[in-house]
């Protein structure tokens, strides 16, 4: 069974999504630039998710349009050091370029204090998502049970379902959307990371984890973890069978994922930005970095892959955050 | 397949030219980056992590964890050679390591860190070879409680570790406590004593705080009366560990390699705590607790050979769980990832060539570094005789470089120009860093971790002494409380 999943993603990564789009980044390359290696920054840790998106983009753009590209760790601050960086400090030239995901968006909302704003950084191409799932025990009183059934536990005796959270982010909101929605009351665990809470969950120190497909993968083809729902709006590939939030609970704001995009500060001369425009698209309609980027769990949303214009679709995104934002009281 | 059987397995895929190649590379990397002050395995790491896209998994892999046990090797030379640790986890060997410098004994110092290095890692390779995945299963069970408990026995060695005034002791212990909570606070999200600089959000980069207590502060105090000499005036003794100092050694090697196995296990662990509760252990059961800080040579054996063997330890998750417990296994996990590669419960069955690889590497890596660091002791030592007046420069310029590459952000170095300034206020103070530094490394996962026991507890702090881990834990931390205040008392008493 578990190789008829991956022969469909397999399958699924030949038809690569960007075909459409393609783009010779050298019919638009400006007559002087790049002299220099461009710089792609990232602002977590080498070694993550978002530093092995990165630094395969730069791999495959470095076949497309024979630039060198230099990968750039700047971290700290949970990424709001690179961010401010980005926004407010790294020069406008076409040399410096952020790989960033949406958690960009809450940074400069929440965080910022009114210093930088997301529209400082202009979207220039769409990679991948990552939609945030829910995993339960597969043993013990919750083995076999389904979210909702999990639900009417958390709903009858409140407060001893116990669920394995990353403070002021994405995996607290959805706990908090399902809460409010369905009138259960979940005992909160604060970890540090998805990952740690899905070893949370393994070690039998938690009920139920958050995370991304890549994290618990290995622990679900193991059978210790037992997929419950996702938070996107499609079923995922890898997972036909496991219901999105949406169907089970019957809403359709239950959508939180990582959105992994490229970005310029804003200000960048108009052809360069155009020349690294297409060098992405370039390397995102490589069948073999899709295959990559497949193998790494992620799914590819439609809304962004077939967009005419990328930056506005993805702000549309970063509005409906600021919604939330302001409904729940986070942002006035 | 059975683990002999694994490993040969292991050994015919790592025997072969190129990956003996790329594993002695890492070695030599591994080994140079332990050496200079302030560049860390983990930066090393990143900037050849492009590198293993070429290769096959397999020697990517072993270069990546030669150089990270290779760092271990590596970072007791400059803490004893000139009082500044090249790695954090080598912070405790600037105690006893560096005064044994001053006294001519730099190459027995250094004999015996690279030995116990070596013993450590090997014994604690067999350790994984064999038993891998039942010890895994238990790790992974290792849960806040726990690692709370472990966390006390930790603040309670970091006592041992004051050398001169006790209450100057305690008092660094408090502002390291202090200095970690700058932040975010890792339960509700909230900013802490961040002044609103986005620069504080993350808290203050260890590496900073470690190359300005120890590096810069070091430079200042010696710059004052060393300008025109050399650091060691004492002439120097032998290259060689006697065999005294190896009676002294054998057994602190040993109990090193145990606890630094265990430590690097536990996700709470790796090799800077292991590194330091051996060296609190060996002055607990040592004859004359007075020696230490004055050049025991234990106090060199024991934490040196913890730290290596953490590093073993700390595979185990990694390989058999896909579970990283530190940022540079995190960083392995990663250079798998990009090879197409998720480490997980299953790894060790689907692919027994790539987890028996690695671990034959391993095996092989340690032989090299061993074969290396001998050697180089005899060069080591030499550089003792060069005039300060140059070589403090070249390391004041290998900690900003260094300082400056963990994190690309120029902030860390004003916070370590900040922490030099202090430190070598402090220093004049006779204040002791070591148990400010690890303060500083114990208190956040302390904070977090009984934040997180008490959340998840149906009866409040009750869940500590339940859990029959973490009880035992805070048991230990107790009678070695009680004991350490039963000798103050009595050495009152005998005084009067």
């Amino acid at each position: 069974m578990k190789r008829s999943v991956f022969a469909f993603a397999l399958a699924a990564a030949v038809a690569a999504p960007l075909a459409a789009q393609t783009a010779d980044p050298k019919a638009v390359k400006p007559k002087d630039f790049p002299t220099q290696p461009i710089e792609y920054v990232v602002v977590y840790p080498a070694g993550g998710g978002m530093d092995v998106t990165a630094r395969l983009l730069a791999k495959y753009v470095e076949k497309a349009t024979g630039d060198k590209i230099l990968v750039n760790n700047r971290t700290g601050g949970a990424g709001m050091v690179g961010h401010s960086y980005l926004a407010t400090q790294a020069k406008p030239d076409g040399y410096t370029v952020g790989v960033l995901a949406n958690l960009v968006w809450g940074d400069a909302m929440l965080r910022a204090q009114g210093k930088w704003a997301y529209t400082d950084l202009e979207p220039i191409g769409y990679l991948n998502s990552d939609a945030l799932t829910w995993v339960g025990p597969t043993e013990g009183p919750l083995k076999g049970k389904t979210l909702k059934e999990i639900l009417q536990i958390a709903k009858d005796k409140p407060g001893t379902i116990r669920v394995a959270t990353v403070p002021g982010s994405m995996w607290e909101y959805l706990v908090e959307q399902v809460e409010a929605a369905s009138g259960a009351k979940f005992l909160r665990v604060p970890f540090q990371g998805g990952g740690a809470g899905i070893n949370a969950l393994v070690g039998g120190n938690v009920d139920i984890a958050q995370g991304f497909f890549a994290e618990f993968r290995g622990h679900l083809d193991a059978g210790k973890v037992a997929p419950l729902a996702v938070a996107s709006a499609e079923r995922m590939p890898y997972l036909k069978d496991m219901p999105t939030f949406n169907e089970a609970l019957g809403g359709k704001d239950y959508i939180w994922a990582v959105v992994r995009f490229v970005v310029v500060p804003k200000g960048t001369p108009a052809d360069r930005k155009a020349y690294l425009a297409a060098g992405v698209r370039a390397a995102m309609s490589d069948p073999e970095l899709v295959a990559e980027y497949r193998k790494a769990g992620v799914y590819f949303d439609p809304a962004l892959v077939n967009s005419a214009r990328v930056a506005d679709d993805l702000n549309r995104y970063a509005e409906r955050e600021r919604a939330f934002y302001q409904q729940t009281g986070r942002l006035k | 397949m059975g683990a002999l059987e694994g490993l040969a397995t292991g050994f015919g895929v790592i025997l072969t030219p190129a990956n003996l190649y790329y594993c002695f590379i890492g070695s030599l990397v591994g080994t140079l980056v332990g050496v200079l002050p302030g560049i860390g395995p983990l930066a090393a790491l990143a900037l050849l992590l492009p590198v293993t896209f070429t290769l096959t998994p397999v020697a990517g892999l072993a270069m990546l964890a030669a150089i990270f046990y290779g760092a271990m090797y590596g970072g007791s030379t400059t803490s004893i050679l000139v009082n500044i640790p090249g790695e954090a986890a080598s912070v405790v060997t600037t105690l006893d390591g560096h005064q044994l410098a001053r006294q001519g004994r730099a190459g027995a110092a250094l004999g015996i860190a690279a030995l116990g290095s070596f013993i450590a890692g090997t014994a604690s390779l067999v350790l994984l070879t064999f038993f891998a995945p039942a010890l895994a299963a238990i790790a992974i069970r290792f849960g806040p409680p726990e690692n709370f408990g472990l966390m006390v026995l930790g603040l309670v060695c970091t006592l041992y570790m004051i050398t001169g005034s006790a209450v100057k002791g305690v008092l660094t212990i408090a502002l390291g406590f202090l200095a970690a909570a700058i932040g975010i606070d890792v339960v509700n999200g909230r900013d802490r004593f961040t002044f609103g600089s986005v620069n504080l959000t993350a808290g203050i980069e260890l590496l900073a705080v470690v190359i300005g207590l120890f590096g810069v502060a070091e430079i200042l105090a010696n710059v004052e009366h060393l300008a025109r000499n050399t650091l060691v005036a004492e002439r120097i003794r032998g290259l060689w560990p006697t065999a005294a100092d190896w009676r002294a050694s054998w057994r602190p090697i040993l109990r090193g390699s145990g606890l630094g196995f265990l430590l690097g296990l536990v996700p709470g662990g790796g090799p800077v705590t292991a590194a330091f509760m051996s060296y609190a252990v060996e002055r607990r059961i040592a004859r004359d607790p007075a020696r230490f800080g004055k050049g025991a040579i234990e106090g060199v054996a024991g934490p040196e050979s913890a730290n290596n063997a953490a590093v073993g330890g700390s595979m185990i998750p990694l390989l058999s769980l896909g579970i990283p417990g530190n940022a540079v296994t995190a960083l392995l996990l990663g250079a798998l990832v990009i090879q197409g590669i998720q480490p997980g419960p299953l790894f060790m069955t689907q692919r027994p060539d790539l987890f028996w690889g690695v671990v034959a590497s391993m095996y092989v890596g340690n032989v090299f570094l061993l074969l290396l660091n001998l050697p180089l002791v005899g060069l080591w030592v030499q550089l003792l005789r060069v005039p300060y007046r140059f070589l403090f420069p070249i390391v004041l310029l290998l900690a900003v470089v260094g300082t400056y590459s963990a994190n690309k952000n120029v902030f860390d170095l004003w916070v370590m120009l900040g922490f030099g300034v202090a430190g070598y206020a402090l220093r004049k103070l006779e204040y002791d860093f070591a148990p400010f530094v690890i303060a500083f490394v114990l208190a956040p996962l302390l904070e977090q971790s009984l934040r997180q026991s008490l959340v998840m507890s149906p009866d409040g702090a009750m869940i500590l002494v339940q859990r029959p881990v973490t009880a035992a834990l805070l048991a230990a931390s107790a009678v070695l409380v009680g004991l350490m205040l039963r000798r103050k008392q009595r050495s009152k008493g005998g005084s009067t």
